[in-house]
């Protein structure tokens, strides 16, 4: 492999590997047009979903009190349910980021007008299916592109050994995108971030690296209200890319079909809801090619969520999520190519956060993070502000937030992002004399929501 | 671990079918299959609120007493026109269905 190629790939798996914080978590007033209900009816804050926003989601997003076109089946016609209002929604966000020192050669304190803004089509397509499907644009690439995507088909008349049972069939770009709770990668904390502030280069495939360049089919049913089974097989599916996919030019190429899986076991109190789970995803992929050597990934993963509604206090809720994933990895192909000094990887992630919603008006949160596992020096090279000196993919660090939702479709958040370690190290983590705090950011953003 | 090759799809794929597949459907009348479509979610389908979203939400108990002991109108006033967080379905369901639905939760108690 020349030096040529070998960059691009190294490139390329810095990109893949450096969605760790990617702000793609939104609530949808479409649903709120449909159902006739306020945001904060679904979300303690948007976008975490509450009991009842489980259950629409579970149920297809089809649950509906407005007007519809209907015609009832008879004979050999087909139904019709069709809603009388197009469920189309927008957001729009614009930002401003400062680091704690400035990018070298660049300007530090940068406004985005927008960061980013996307147009949704989320709610009901007839009895059984909906979706949630986004298009964002981003100021950065300048241009509009599919976003999370989950169409789905439900059906909740089902029952088993005597109790309830919803089951449904998934179409998804993301795993963990059809996730109920925000425990999860797809839906977790942070739910707005920057796109202009250094983020750490290592992540687990799960952990969004795939996210949006991937298709997935796949089944789910929750069974009593307590157990939640999921199940999808993803294939690449490279936006903007060529059909069929000849591979090049991505770092990731699913050879076969990469299953993801998902169990989850909830339970309800008056004033608490805790959920328990696991989940993961296997993959065999190879860098910039669809045949040859491959490169294997297996991701473990628990998580847990509980909510508290503290009745004593008008039934603010205090929210605890977290969860660990552990990955195995055998990069041969990466080996193989010169991207890996060494065959077998593992990489750690723990992710925990603890959140208080006063009401549906400020809500408060604090996170930690932490992301260890095997150094190589290859894999993880040595490169200015993104890179590691060391080669290890260590990070850790605590994200605060404070959102204001003056109304319940607009959000004043502030954030600050603090690293104890940035890539492998505390001090010169980059080699070219870049401290780990130097990364640390303020971000402020204003989010419209229509 | 060996690579899930595409041959192997269908077996999958049966799999999530044999998931997606329904155990018993319960024959219902119009206004059961109306309440389990449009009621369930927050009162649960016995009507007795006792799932994580009617926990969350104090759905009241559609058998109890306290519902029971309102008369047709009234039922039909608050599924029409809603009340606290129970949303209005006048624009939904038309006067025959809402009388269904009503006749449907005075049926709960002896379910």
């Amino acid at each position: 492999m020349n030096s040529k190629n070998l960059i691009l790939v190294k490139l390329l798996l810095i990109l893949w590997m450096g969605i760790l914080f990617l702000p793609n978590a939104f609530a949808v007033p479409s649903y709120s047009r449909q159902t006739g209900l306020a945001c904060g009816s679904c979300h303690y804050s948007p976008p975490e979903l509450n009991p009842f926003g489980r259950k629409f989601k579970l149920e297809g997003y089809t649950f509906a009190t407005k007007a519809e076109v209907k015609d009832d089946k008879k004979d050999h016609n087909a139904s019709l349910s069709l809603l009388e209002s197009f469920p189309l929604s927008a957001i729009f966000d614009a930002s401003f980021t400062s680091t704690k020192s400035p990018q070298p050669t660049t300007q530090n304190g940068n406004f985005e007008f927008p960061q980013a803004a996307s147009l949704f089509l989320a709610g009901r397509w007839g009895d059984h299916v909906g979706s949630f499907l986004q298009v964002t644009y981003d100021s950065q690439s300048d241009h509009f592109s599919w976003d999370n995507t989950d169409i789905r088909y439900a059906n909740t008349n089902g029952h088993m050994f005597g109790k309830s049972l919803t089951y449904g069939a998934l179409l998804n770009n993301n795993p963990t995108v059809e996730d109920l709770w925000n425990s999860t990668p797809a839906w977790g904390y942070p739910f707005v971030s920057s796109n202009v502030a250094p983020s750490p280069t290592a992540a687990a495939i799960i952990n969004g690296s795939v996210a949006q360049d991937v298709a997935g089919f796949g089944g789910y049913t929750m069974w009593n209200d307590h157990l939640y089974l999921a199940g999808s097989l993803y294939r690449s599916e490279h936006i903007g890319g060529s059909q069929p996919n000849p591979g090049t030019g991505f770092g990731l190429n699913i050879r076969g079909v990469a299953p993801y899986w998902r169990l989850a076991w909830q339970t309800s109190s008056e004033n608490g809801n805790l959920e328990i789970g696991t989940y993961g995803m296997h993959m065999k992929t190879s860098p910039n090619a669809i045949t040859g050597i491959e490169d294997g990934y297996t991701d473990w993963a628990v998580d847990f969520q509980y909510d508290r509604a503290l009745p004593q206090l008008k039934n603010d809720v205090l929210s605890f999520r977290g969860t660990y994933i552990r990955e195995n990895s055998s990069l041969a192909a990466s080996f193989a190519e010169g991207a890996a000094a060494v065959v077998d990887h593992h990489l750690n992630t723990i992710q925990g956060n603890v959140e208080y919603h006063f009401g549906t008006r400020l809500s408060g949160t604090a996170g930690y993070f932490n992301v260890t596992g095997t150094a190589d020096p290859l894999l993880f090279a040595q490169t200015q502000i993104t890179g590691s000196a060391n080669g290890s993919p260590g990070s850790n660090g605590y994200l605060l937030n404070l959102s204001y939702w003056p109304q319940q479709n607009i959000d004043l958040a502030v954030q600050y992002t603090g690293y104890m370690k940035f890539n492998g190290g505390r001090s010169n983590y980059d080699g070219a004399g870049r401290n780990a705090s130097a990364n640390d950011s303020t971000y402020l953003l204003i989010r419209f929501v229509f | 671990m060996h690579r899930i090759a595409l041959s192997r799809t269908p077996i999958v794929f049966i799999g999530l079918a044999m998931l997606l597949a329904p155990c018993s459907l319960g024959a219902q009348s119009d206004g059961g299959k109306v309440f389990k479509a449009n009621c369930s979610l927050c009162h649960s389908e016995d009507g007795s609120g006792n799932s994580p979203t009617g926990k969350a939400l104090k759905a009241k108990d559609l058998r109890s007493q306290e519902v029971q002991k309102q008369t047709d109108a009234e039922l039909a006033d608050i599924i029409a026109n809603g009340r606290g967080k129970m949303p209005s379905f006048k624009s939904k369901f038309s006067p025959d269905v809402v009388k269904s639905l009503v006749a449907y939760i005075r049926e709960l108690p002896k379910k």
